[in-house]
Order: structure tokens, then C-alpha cells, then sequence
């Protein structure tokens, strides 16, 4: 957690396409070494695919400055200056789609442990850990919700812009009510199984952070510090 | 030509060893009831999602009115056969029971007319008539399965695929729904139901089909329900 929280801060930080790539392939370097699959990266980068040539053309479109590469009449269109900024920003998201990749080295119990040994109250330590839970569950019904409305004869790849916009209200909604239905529940369920009763907790497992994890939550911290130093 | 054909259909859900479904050849005319039992697991809803196309089948083929299911949008397959989910939330998603029912009628570009009239009669069919600007995800489970047949029935498909339909439906509802399948099996709409509720089955269906551990351990026609008085 903390190597994924000092990576993203990073990228926020970082402000160049050359700087962001070498942030980019340092990620994908820690990946391999932690024998992550590079497939699940790629492939979350593939569902990504249309929102990052999106950005790329609004932010090369929108930012002036720098030498004309492209126009339209008389008007520039795309810019150096607009080019730079529109890769930025596709290789920022791409860094902290790679970080959060690493957060599925750990299973959510373990982040709650780990966020405990931290000194994060049990309370937001658990509601992260529950988020990270559901996170596939919410995916699955917005699936659903999606074959459901195929289902009833809608082709969503032919509908009109303009009925596109009540049909995503239709996705959201079902998938909204079930996320805070199923808070209700789980909040009725937790107390009627005692959460917060005691201000004590005890933990059936307990994390030993061994000299490793004490060497890399302190290497990566100075590192990232001292990065952002270099770039001030 | 049959409706639906399986041939050498097998199913394996991903990382499982197991086969959901083995070898199944099976064929479902557009007419009359058929019913698929079997115990928890046996693969029933496995078969049914297979036959509107949300799983595509690992091995062999089906066939929808002789066309390969595969060559079918979601879209086109909703047009010909209405299914109905084991768990109704799934399948409401508007705001109101009434833009529930008209979903359908309206994105197929229905006169706004006759789509106001088609709601009225099946919220008054299903009695949601007093729910008609209720949220639907704020309903009984009783009246969510209402809903859903509605809405599903509204768009008039030519087959029907319900997934234990039953569920959640009093004496009284069970008895209705029970006299409207039978009205539509009448007018020559085919349809499967999944049940466990076999009293419900012996009432309406014309043929049942028992799944066991993925395979079709019987196939057996009954005498004297809807569709042998079609």
C-alpha cells in the first residue's frame, strides 16, 4: 500500500511525458519482480483503451500553445504543447492503473491488518477493505444490468447519442440502490455480530512485518521524497 | 425446424474442472410447456443462460430457428425469446414500474399509444396498477417477479425462458400466472420453465425434461395439459 501510495503521488507530481514513461516502466519493472501477471495490467489497460484516446484528443484539442501540428482553416487544432499534455495525462492514469494493480498482491483481510499495524482506526481500515470487496460484485451487476437491457430488444451499440444518456441512468441506478442496500444489510449484520461493542478487537492472525517490509515501507517513502525534491 | 437446437452442447464455467453441462441434444419447439427439474447444481440456469446467448457454450452448437445462436445480438435474441432471471433484481433497472413494463415497446419504437395501453393492461393483469410510479427495487419479492414477467411479456417474444418463475408468488398469483402461460402456450408461444415447484410443474407443462449432474437423465410428455389442447 504504501509502494502504491507513493507511485501515485508521483504521477500527480510528475508533469512530463518522459518522466511519466520512466515512472511507467519503473511500475511495470516492480510488476515483474513481484511476478504479477502483466496480462491483468495489459488487460485493464485494453478496457481503458477508449477513455485514454478520449483524453488524448480533448486535452491535444483543447491546450494551446507550442508549434501547430495540425489545423483546421485557419485554426490550430493540435499542438505541441496540447500533444505533450494529452499523453501525460494517458500515461499518469496508466501508472496508477499499474499501482493499484499491486493492491491484489494482498487479500482484503490483510490490508486491514496491514492498515492497523499503521495506526488507522479498525473502522476505515474495514470500510477500505469492504470496498475492495465489492468492487467485483458491483462489476458483475452492472454486467447484469447490461444484458438485461439487450435482453429486452436494445441494440446499445445503435442507440442515438441523446437516448444513450437516459440509458446509462438505467445502469446506474439498479447498481446505486444495490450498493447501498447491501451497506444497510452488512452494517445490520456487523452489529448484530457485535462490531464495536468493546473498544478492544483482538485479531485471530497478527502481521509480522519482517526486516524487508520495515526496509521498503522506509526506501520507498525517502525515494519518492526525494523525487519530488529533484523535480522542484 | 425446431425453435431452439442443441447439439453436443457442453458448458464449463471458467476454472472449474467440473462440467455445468455435458453433451446435451436436446430440441424445443415454439410451441407448448416444457419443463426443466433437477436438483440444486444440476445445471438448469446454466442451460437457460445458454439459450438467450449470455454464455456462450464450450463445446457443440445451438441454433435459434435454424440460424447459429452465436450470429444473434443480445438484442435480437431479447426480440424472440423473453427471459425471465431467477432473481428478478437483476432485470429492473427503470425508475418507475410503469417506464418498467414500456422499456421494451418504447426503445423497439412502439406508437406511444399503444405502448400506454399495453402497460395498462398488464399492470392491471399482474395487479401493479396502485404501483405503477412505485420504484421497482422497492417492491415485495412477490411483486418484483410480477414485474418482471410483465415487462417481459409486454414485448411479446415468440418463446419464453423462465427461471423459476414461481418463486416468491402466493397460492393465488402462482394459480394466475399458471392460467396465463397456459392462454399464451394456447396462441402457439413456446416456453421453458425451471421450477423446483412441481406442483406448478405438473399443472401447466406438457413436457419435462429432468437434469441431473449436467445431463438430461429424462425427457417424458404429459398428457393433458395446454399444449396437447392447442
Amino acid at each position: 500500500m504504501v509502494i502504491v501510495l507513493c507511485l501515485s503521488t508521483l504521477a500527480l507530481i510528475y508533469n512530463t511525458p518522459g518522466r511519466l514513461l520512466l515512472l511507467l516502466a519503473g511500475t511495470v519493472i516492480l510488476l515483474l519482480i513481484l511476478r504479477l501477471k502483466l496480462g491483468e495490467f495489459l488487460g485493464y489497460i485494453r478496457k481503458f483503451l477508449p477513455l485514454f484516446i478520449f483524453l488524448l484528443l480533448v486535452q491535444s484539442i483543447f491546450t494551446r500553445g507550442g508549434e501547430v501540428l495540425l489545423t483546421m482553416g485557419t485554426v490550430p487544432l493540435i499542438t505541441t504543447k496540447g500533444l505533450e499534455l494529452g499523453i501525460s495525462v494517458v500515461l499518469r492514469m496508466m501508472v496508477v492503473i499499474a499501482s493499484a494493480v499491486l493492491l491484489t498482491t494482498s487479500n482484503s483481510r490483510d490490508i486491514v491488518l496491514g492498515m492497523v499495524h499503521w495506526k488507522f482506526p479498525y473502522e476505515i481500515a474495514f470500510m477500505f477493505s469492504v470496498s475492495l470487496r465489492f468492487l467485483p460484485t458491483f462489476r458483475e451487476e452492472l454486467s447484469n444490468v447490461i444484458t438485461a437491457v439487450q435482453l429486452r430488444g436494445v441494440e446499445l451499440k445503435k442507440v442515438p447519442w441523446g437516448r444513450k444518456i437516459a440509458l446509462y441512468r438505467c445502469l446506474f441506478f439498479p447498481v446505486a440502490y444495490g450498493a447501498i442496500e447491501k451497506a444497510q444489510q452488512l452494517s445490520i449484520a456487523m452489529e448484530t455480530r457485535g462490531f464495536r461493542a468493546y473498544p478492544q478487537r483482538t485479531y485471530l492472525r497478527k502481521l509480522q512485518f519482517g526486516s524487508k517490509d520495515y526496509v521498503l515501507s522506509l526506501l520507498f517513502p525517502v525515494a519518492t521524497l526525494m523525487l519530488i525534491l529533484l523535480q522542484i | 425446424m425446431p425453435f431452439l437446437e442443441l447439439s453436443q452442447v457442453s458448458y464449463f464455467y471458467p476454472q472449474q474442472s467440473k462440467s455445468a453441462l455435458t453433451e446435451i441434444d436436446i430440441n424445443f419447439d415454439n410451441e407448448g410447456i416444457t419443463a426443466i427439474i433437477g436438483p440444486n447444481g444440476s445445471g438448469k440456469t446454466t442451460l437457460t443462460k445458454l439459450l438467450v446467448g449470455i454464455l456462450q457454450p464450450t463445446a457443440g452448437e445451438i441454433r435459434l430457428k435454424g440460424r447459429r445462436l452465436q450470429e444473434y445480438s443480445l438484442a435480437e435474441i431479447g426480440r424472440r425469446i423473453g427471459y425471465i432471471f431467477q432473481n428478478p433484481d437483476q432485470q429492473l433497472f427503470c425508475t418507475t414500474v410503469n417506464e418498467e413494463i414500456g422499456f421494451g415497446l418504447i426503445h423497439q419504437g412502439g406508437e406511444p399509444e399503444a405502448v400506454r395501453e399495453k402497460v395498462d393492461f398488464y399492470l392491471e393483469y399482474f395487479e401493479l396498477t396502485a404501483y405503477r410510479n412505485v420504484f421497482p427495487l422497492h417492491l415485495s419479492k412477490g411483486e418484483k417477479q410480477r414485474l418482471a414477467l410483465a415487462a417481459i411479456l409486454a414485448n411479446e417474444p415468440e418463446f419464453l425462458i423462465l427461471d423459476e418463475p414461481t418463486v416468491g408468488l402466493d397460492a393465488y398469483r402462482k394459480k394466475l400466472l399458471a392460467e396465463y402461460l397456459r392462454k399464451l402456450a394456447r396462441l402457439n408461444r413456446g416456453m421453458i420453465i425451471v421450477s423446483h415447484d412441481l406442483n406448478f410443474v405438473m399443472k401447466v407443462a406438457d413436457r419435462i425434461i429432468g437434469l441431473e449432474k449436467g445431463q438430461i437423465c429424462w425427457d417424458s410428455l404429459q398428457e393433458g395439459n395446454t399444449g396437447h389442447e392447442a
